[in-house]
């Protein structure tokens, strides 16, 4: 069915392939900018990515003015705040971001603040508060799942208070992403495998939603064929770089369908069972999607059913008429996840996660209902429909 | 007067279609302060807002709006108020509203096809539009009602011409009390 109506914007630019991190230092200097600083984490300092990118930019005569490396694994305003002090005291000219969604949000905080002007991070809180153009951005993510290089938005706890601030503009997006392989060959399988279920999930819930458009579509199913088929063979063989590759490329591919087109059901669901029982978002995504699917079959068959060609193929999708291609693009997703349960123990349910208890179940449904992603789902659940949903995926 | 096909709004004047959406706004705010006193639905979904809560329509750039606080426990109309609400819900044209208030293009549609900007509390925004298509599937007709709400609900027909009438009556009431 043709659209109504619809948008599509991506202005980032993809720097992707082997020997990704050697075009940094000419995208840094064709922005004008000669001292970033470069925002990480631990974990990824710790394994040594951040040290590959300083010798790529070292060799082009070039150098990081500082690194911070204590962004936590919730994004919050007091971080923004000293790194912006960081930027500001440094002298920086721009940012590189080398690490998941924490990290990325975190730097899209800082350069709100380093770019705006004042301390105070919600000044710029809400929708469409920052209306023009900030410091060179660029992403180098190191995980391929959350594709939060594509969005525009990036949500920051209010130490104060607790609360989960969110910031939308499109002038959050970086100016590039860049996708290496070397950057994700050290994620260990299960982190592999759940990353790479909540890209799938973002490319089949795009696909999938009341928003779905056709050049979003474009992007989610490719994701979808390049997801479906390397992520068991990356399982198999982690040190295989093409493999990553694809895997990283997808992830960023499914994030500009999702943040075109948004995301449903699965994600009101997980991101309820991620707050109350601490769950990977990955890992929720991957149990949740087939249930959920199936929750939306009466009105979404069509779409679930062209899912086929994509997860399973040209041969599988002619081979299965019209009818059964619904059922069988579910059954699909289900082998896919038997196969990484056999490949690397990912759970296939909430109960073998060992963090959801059954009684947690009520409180998970009613808290989904509230979750903006549930606007697009294809239908509005009731509290008993989402609870069963998560009956049947526990 | 509702048009029957989509894109026949194209054809009607901005200015009655302003005129409409205003009168519609009004309509709208008395009877979601008649379905906050009387319907359970609504009167659930208001519970679980915070007291004092503000959320607000409006047609961009502004001159169109209608706001609603809660207090105590239900919701009332708000006129003049002049700080940032909790929510905001933006149509970018009039011609979007007048979508959304003649029925042919459903709220969530309305955002799907980017025609709105949500500003503010994301989780009281699924409060509001339950409320909002509670709201329309109990004082509209079925045929309507069913394009007017993403997901129409398992409602008998018993059951919705009590709602219908409660909500109703209790609009009627409002009005007279106000006067
Ligand atoms: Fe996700």
């Amino acid at each position: 069915m043709a659209n109504e109506y619809y948008e599509f914007f991506c202005p980032v630019k993809m720097v992707a392939g082997f020997k990704a991190l050697e075009h940094i230092p000419f995208e840094l200097s064709s922005h004008d900018a000669s001292r970033p600083l470069i925002i990480t984490d631990r974990g990824v300092r710790g394994v040594g990515l951040v040290d590959i990118v300083i010798k790529a930019l070292e060799a082009a005569d070039m150098q990081a003015t500082d690194i911070f490396d204590d962004v936590p694994p919730d994004s919050s305003m007091i971080t923004v705040a000293a790194i912006a002090a960081l930027y500001r005291e440094k002298e920086c000219d721009s940012i590189l971001a080398i690490g998941g969604g924490s990290v990325i949000d975190t730097a899209k905080g800082v350069n709100i603040l380093v770019s705006e002007g004042g301390d105070d991070l919600r000044a710029y809180s809400g929708t469409g508060v920052v209306k023009r153009p900030l410091n060179p951005f660029f992403v180098i993510p190191t995980t391929a799942g959350t594709g939060s290089e594509t969005t525009n938005v990036s949500v920051i706890k209010d130490d104060k208070t607790g609360a989960k601030v969110p910031f939308v503009s499109p002038f959050l997006l970086p100016d590039a992403a860049i996708l290496d392989p070397r950057m994700t060959l050290s994620l260990p399988p299960k982190i592999t495998a759940a990353t790479g279920m909540d890209a799938l999930t973002h490319a089949v819930e795009s696909f999938t939603g009341l928003a779905k458009n056709p050049i979003s579509d474009a992007y989610a199913t490719a994701a979808m064929k390049k997801i479906t088929t390397h992520l068991p063979e990356v399982l198999k063989n982690p040190s295989d770089a093409a493999g990553r590759l694809q895997l990283a490329e997808a992830s960023t591919m499914a994030g500009i369908a999702f943040s075109n087109s948004m995301v449903g059901m699965v994600h009101s669901l997980g991101h309820s069972v991620g707050a109350k029982c601490h769950v990977p978002h990955g890992l929720c995504m991957s149990i949740l999607m087939p249930h959920v699917l199936e929750f939306n079959l009466p009105v979404s068959s069509e779409n679930i059913g062209e899912l086929l060609l994509h997860i399973a193929g040209s041969d599988v999708y002619a081979s299965t008429p019209v009818a059964e291609r619904p059922a069988k693009a579910i059954a699909t997703i289900i082998a896919l996840k038997e196969e990484m349960y056999a490949l690397c123990e990912l759970p296939r349910k909430l109960s073998e996660t060992g963090s959801v208890k059954e009684s947690d179940l009520e409180g998970i449904a009613r808290m989904a209902l509230d979750d903006g992603s549930m606007l697009l789902n294809p239908i509005d659940a009731t509290f008993e429909q989402a609870l069963a949903v998560l009956k049947k995926a526990f | 007067m509702i048009p029957i096909k989509k894109g026949f709004e194209a054809d009607i004047d901005y200015n009655y279609q302003r005129m409409y959406v205003s009168g519609m706004m009004q309509l709208i705010s008395h009877m979601l302060k008649a379905g906050s006193q009387v319907d359970d639905v609504i009167k659930t979904e208001v519970a679980d807002m915070p007291e004092g809560f503000v959320f607000r329509m409006c047609v961009m750039p502004g001159e169109l709006s209608l706001t609603m606080q809660k207090q105590d426990g239900a919701l009332i109309n708000l006129t003049n108020y002049t700080d940032k609400p909790d929510l905001t819900m933006s149509f970018k044209h009039v011609t979007f509203a007048f979508l959304v208030f003649s029925f042919q293009e459903h709220t969530a549609q309305a955002y799907a096809n980017e025609r709105l900007v949500i500003d503010g509390d994301l989780p009281m925004s699924m409060k509001v539009v339950r409320c909002l298509n509670r709201l329309q599937t109990v004082i509209l007709p079925k045929v309507v009602a069913k394009k007017a709400v993403k997901t129409y609900p398992d409602l008998e027909f018993i059951q919705k011409i009590q709602m219908t009438t409660k909500t109703y009556s209790q609009f009627l009431l409002n009005l007279v009390k106000e006067r």
